[in-house]
């Protein structure tokens, strides 16, 4: 339909009304420009006392991005009719855009006065309790929020505030209850395999991921974790076709170049990893993994003193990962520096009881001279090793070779 | 100067002293040449050959090369009424230069921008590291800002004015004159003379030609004896038509000073007629045009650096990376001791992931002799990216020792992005502090103290240094966008969606920026 003039209808002095179709027709249409033509005509006409013109120049506004000026405008609708819960709503709203969660819960408690069984208050309610980190009371408001209506979007936050809490459970449950009732939400799809692959379920989460790509194929968060968990099943030609369809859209994300040159180093390209990894790097300094990973591989290409580097830097990005003292402790190791390999060996194993790093320590050990001690933890790796289950133990067959090995060298005690 | 009060050399007997004089001139010891020939003027003041060659010694004592320093004066640059079209298609203006990977550019993310939307060139010189007003599109009185603000934020640096250095070395050189004289006035009162008695006498009006544009700085009056010159040798002088281009250009009439060069090359093909002909088509903006120059003249002077460098500097203006760096190398295949052609390759090489090759090419800067500031930073980042650590902290010793106010800031924030590159982030943050305290307007330091501030969980702080940023550097995406997803974070949408459209202004290709502002549009048009 093209959009009548504004003067027809507006023309003659009738009641406040009587144009409110039209500016819904083109509000509806998009037609914004014409739109707020008419309304300011309206205005004028009636001195600025008609609601709902008011109303809809203030959520033009807001999907301008003025939220402060739709603000006024709707608590200027607010006053002409404070009856009506949408005004309350949308001033309500407008405060949670601008970050005022405080004011705006006041806003809803006020807006329950008039309306008890809606939804959208409940939920927005729950929003500003998880932005003030009241999570408990986030979590009954959008409860009762699904209890009168069920939303996706009210899912989607549940799910959000569980995840804050670290309760992954909790959240992977609320999100399928969620996707029962809309089974092919992509960006629910993909949170959903996020979630199972933090608590290291992936062949389920893979199941989901690979869902949430038919509906999506170039999501480029998606793919980077589907991408990962194909690569953790060594097969890195599948991962490097999907990574380049997400290079297209996000060329200059550190986490893609890290998972493309840790493809390369799987295949055993090191120089291109090294490259990958360092892009990477100079992209995102402050991502400790990269820079582990580019302490692996230079460790695999015997450039230790490079390797040592990217070890320590990773470490004092995050003192908490127990493996990087292991690695740093081989580099160190390897550059003869054995006192302190030693110390960054006991360091790991401190934080962790890991066999690999009693094996690890064990070698180093003997290759050092010091048997006793090198049986020593060769006897903890054993007890280790004894408790893992026979996948584990097949996983990497350099162990099982390292073990015989040093099996034959120590002395059995 | 050399020239002021120098007292004439001992003349040996039986030898002309006029003889000397030349044989002074040759060896380029002006002062001595001028008080020859003054002593021999004040005995036969109509002496030609005595007045000649003293023309010569003043406008060569004094003489630059004046088509390598060629900067915009604000004037010009913001009441330009040369440019053709207002909005002109992307890659046919300088002001508008070719976007992104489109022209096998480079990547505002991989490469840092200076303050006019370029990404930084290897080599500072005129006008790379200004801001031309009006570019990118920013308002009026933005652009006035960035004009009045000069080069580098915040030094004492002063805009360009009218004629940019010429007025400078123009005020040296009336202390010249003052004494170049004998009896204490101008050695030649130009006002006072026929020009076109003059105009007549080929060779004699050539040097006072020259001494009246290069000495004097009077392009008005050289113009009016290059005009009556070329009336007198019927048109048919391209020497002439050159000179008179060049005072054109001086005084701004940029289509006449076309025309005359023009007209000069199609007699006889020169290169100083060529550069200068590039030059008026760049002032003119039209960049292809000055590009078209630059090739027909690299057609007839194959082995001539200049015109291959005037390419390359025109294709870096227009974001046109991929050509630029392939006539680099043609300039140094042509002349291997190029400082600009290698610190530009150097500074490719260093942006596209080769740490190792811009290396050798800093270390050969360094061979030629070159020890500066810069080259020594630059030599340290490039030893850390390619993992020489043991030279690194070295070469930034080097760097301060060298650095004076205006550049220490930015070794120290070099040394702070290598303290993050290591990990240790308590050193980057004194680093930066350092770099603040030494330049209170150096901005990325800033930016990159908010973001070890967030890291710190120091919101507050983080915001108050990225807010910084956003006044004083327009022109940064990363701090626009740190601040967007900061305030996105905190919940604060209004200025989340403000900030983030902000970063896309300077960097519309960046897409996490337009990740935030899709999601933002989802808040806003939720109900």
């Amino acid at each position: 339909m093209a959009p009548t003039g504004p003067a027809t209808a507006a023309r003659s002095n009738g009641p406040r009304e009587r144009v409110n179709w039209l500016i819904h027709v083109n509000y509806v249409q998009q037609n914004y420009d014409h739109c707020l033509a008419l309304i300011e005509e309206q205005l004028k006409m009636h001195n600025g006392l008609c609601e709902y013109p008011i109303y809809i120049k203030a959520l033009i506004k807001r999907q301008r991005g003025e939220i402060q000026d739709s603000l006024q405008l709707f608590q200027a609708a607010t006053c002409l009719n404070p009856n009506n819960i949408n005004n309350l709503k949308q001033v309500g709203r407008s405060l949670y855009l601008l970050g005022k969660h405080k004011a705006a819960l006041d806003v809803y408690k006020e807006a329950m006065r008039l309306n008890e069984e809606d939804w959208e208050v409940w939920h927005n309610q729950g929003l500003c309790q998880m932005y003030l980190k009241q999570y408990e009371k986030a979590i009954d408001c959008f409860k009762q929020a699904n209890a009168i209506q069920q939303h996706d979007v009210t899912y989607i936050q549940l799910g959000k505030v569980y995840t804050l809490q670290e309760d992954f459970r909790a959240a992977i449950e609320v999100y399928l209850e969620a996707l029962d009732f809309s089974p092919d939400n992509p960006e629910m799809l993909t949170t959903v395999g996020l979630l199972y692959l933090r608590l290291g379920e992936n062949y389920r989460a893979f199941d989901f991921l690979g869902n949430s790509l038919t509906h999506d194929p170039k999501n480029p968060k998606t793919i980077l974790a589907a991408g990962s968990i194909i690569q953790d099943h060594s097969d890195m030609d599948v991962a490097l076709v999907k990574y380049r369809v997400a290079a297209v859209a996000t060329p200059n994300s550190a986490q893609l170049w890290n998972n493309i040159g840790m493809c390369f180093f799987g295949k055993q390209r090191y120089v291109a990893a090294i490259a990958c990894l360092k892009r990477a790097l100079y992209l995102d300094p402050f991502e400790w993994i990269i820079s582990y990973n580019l302490g692996l591989v230079h460790l695999n290409t015997g450039q230790y003193a490079s390797a040592f580097h990217f070890f320590s830097s990773s470490i004092n990005l995050k003192p908490d990962f127990p493996s990087s003292y292991m690695y740093l402790a081989i580099t160190l190791s390897r550059l003869d520096d054995f006192d302190n390999a030693c110390s960054a060996y006991e360091k790991a194993i401190e934080m962790e009881d890991d066999h690999l790093f009693e094996l690890n320590f064990a070698i180093t050990l003997y290759n050092n001279d010091e048997v006793e001690k090198a049986a020593e933890h060769f006897a903890k790796f054993e007890q280790l090793y004894a408790k893992l289950d026979d996948e584990a133990k097949s996983s990497d067959p350099e162990v099982a070779e390292q073990r015989q090995a040093l099996a034959a060298l120590l002395p059995a005690r | 100067m050399a020239a002021m009060g120098e007292a004439a050399p001992e003349v040996p007997p039986g030898v002309d002293p006029l003889y000397v004089a030349i044989v002074r001139f040759n060896r380029r010891d002006y002062g001595a040449t001028i008080a020859l020939c003054t002593q021999l003027l004040d005995a036969q003041p109509y002496d030609q050959a005595a007045w000649f060659l003293k023309t010569r010694a003043l406008t060569m004592a004094v003489w630059i090369d004046d088509v390598e320093v060629d900067e915009e004066g604000v004037a010009d640059a913001l009441l330009d009424d040369n440019a053709t079209a207002s909005m002109p298609r992307p890659g046919t203006s300088l002001a508008r230069p070719m976007t992104g990977a489109a022209a096998g550019g480079v990547n505002a993310s991989v490469r840092p921008m200076s303050a006019s939307g370029r990404p930084t060139t290897g080599f500072a010189r005129p006008g790379t590291q200004s801001a031309r007003p009006g570019t990118q599109s920013r308002g009026g009185t933005a652009g006035l800002a960035a004009a009045m603000g000069g080069g580098r934020l915040g030094t004492a640096s002063r805009p360009m004015t009218s004629f940019g250095r010429l007025v400078r070395l123009g005020t040296a050189s009336l202390a010249a004159a003052a004494s170049g004289g004998a009896g204490g006035g101008p050695f030649i009162a130009v006002d006072r003379l026929d020009l076109r008695k003059y105009a007549e006498r080929p060779t004699l009006a050539r040097a006072l030609f020259d001494y009246i544009l290069y000495h004097d700085h009077n392009p008005k009056k050289a113009l009016e004896l290059a005009a009556l010159a070329t009336v007198a040798t019927d048109f048919g002088e391209w020497w002439w038509k050159e000179r008179l281009g060049k005072c054109y250009f001086q005084l701004g009439l940029l289509r006449d000073a076309e025309k005359q060069l023009r007209s000069s090359l199609a007699a006889q093909p020169t290169v100083l007629a060529t550069l200068e002909l590039a030059r008026v088509y760049l002032r003119l903006d039209q960049p292809n045009a000055a590009l078209d120059v630059y090739a027909k003249g690299a057609d007839a002077f194959p082995h001539d650096v200049s015109l291959v460098v005037g390419q390359a500097r025109t294709c870096d203006a227009l974001n046109e990376g991929g050509r630029a760096v392939a006539l680099y190398k043609r300039a140094l295949a042509l002349d291997a001791t190029h400082v600009e052609s290698l610190a530009c390759l150097a500074a490719h090489h260093f942006y596209t992931d080769q740490p190792e090759l811009a290396l050798r090419f800093f270390r050969r800067l360094l061979q030629l002799g070159v020890s500066s500031t810069a080259l020594w930073n630059n030599l340290a980042l490039s030893c850390f990216y390619s993992a020489q650590y043991d030279l690194c902290l070295a070469a930034f010793e080097r760097a301060l020792a060298l650095a004076d106010d205006g550049e220490a800031g930015d070794v120290w924030y070099n040394v702070g992005q290598v303290a993050i590159g290591i990990g240790d982030l308590g050193l980057a943050y004194q680093a930066f502090k350092v770099a603040i305290s030494v330049d209170t307007n150096h901005v990325e330091s800033y930016a990159n103290l908010g973001v070890l501030e967030l890291r710190k969980g120091n919101l507050d702080a983080a915001r108050a240094n990225f807010q910084t940023v956003h006044e004083m550097a327009p022109h940064m995406f990363e701090p626009f966008f740190n601040g967007a997803l900061l305030a996105f974070k905190l919940g604060d949408f209004q200025e989340a969606h403000d900030l983030a459209s902000k970063a896309i202004g300077a960097f519309p290709e960046h897409h996490d920026s337009h990740e935030l502002l899709r999601q933002l549009r989802q808040l806003f048009a939720h109900l």
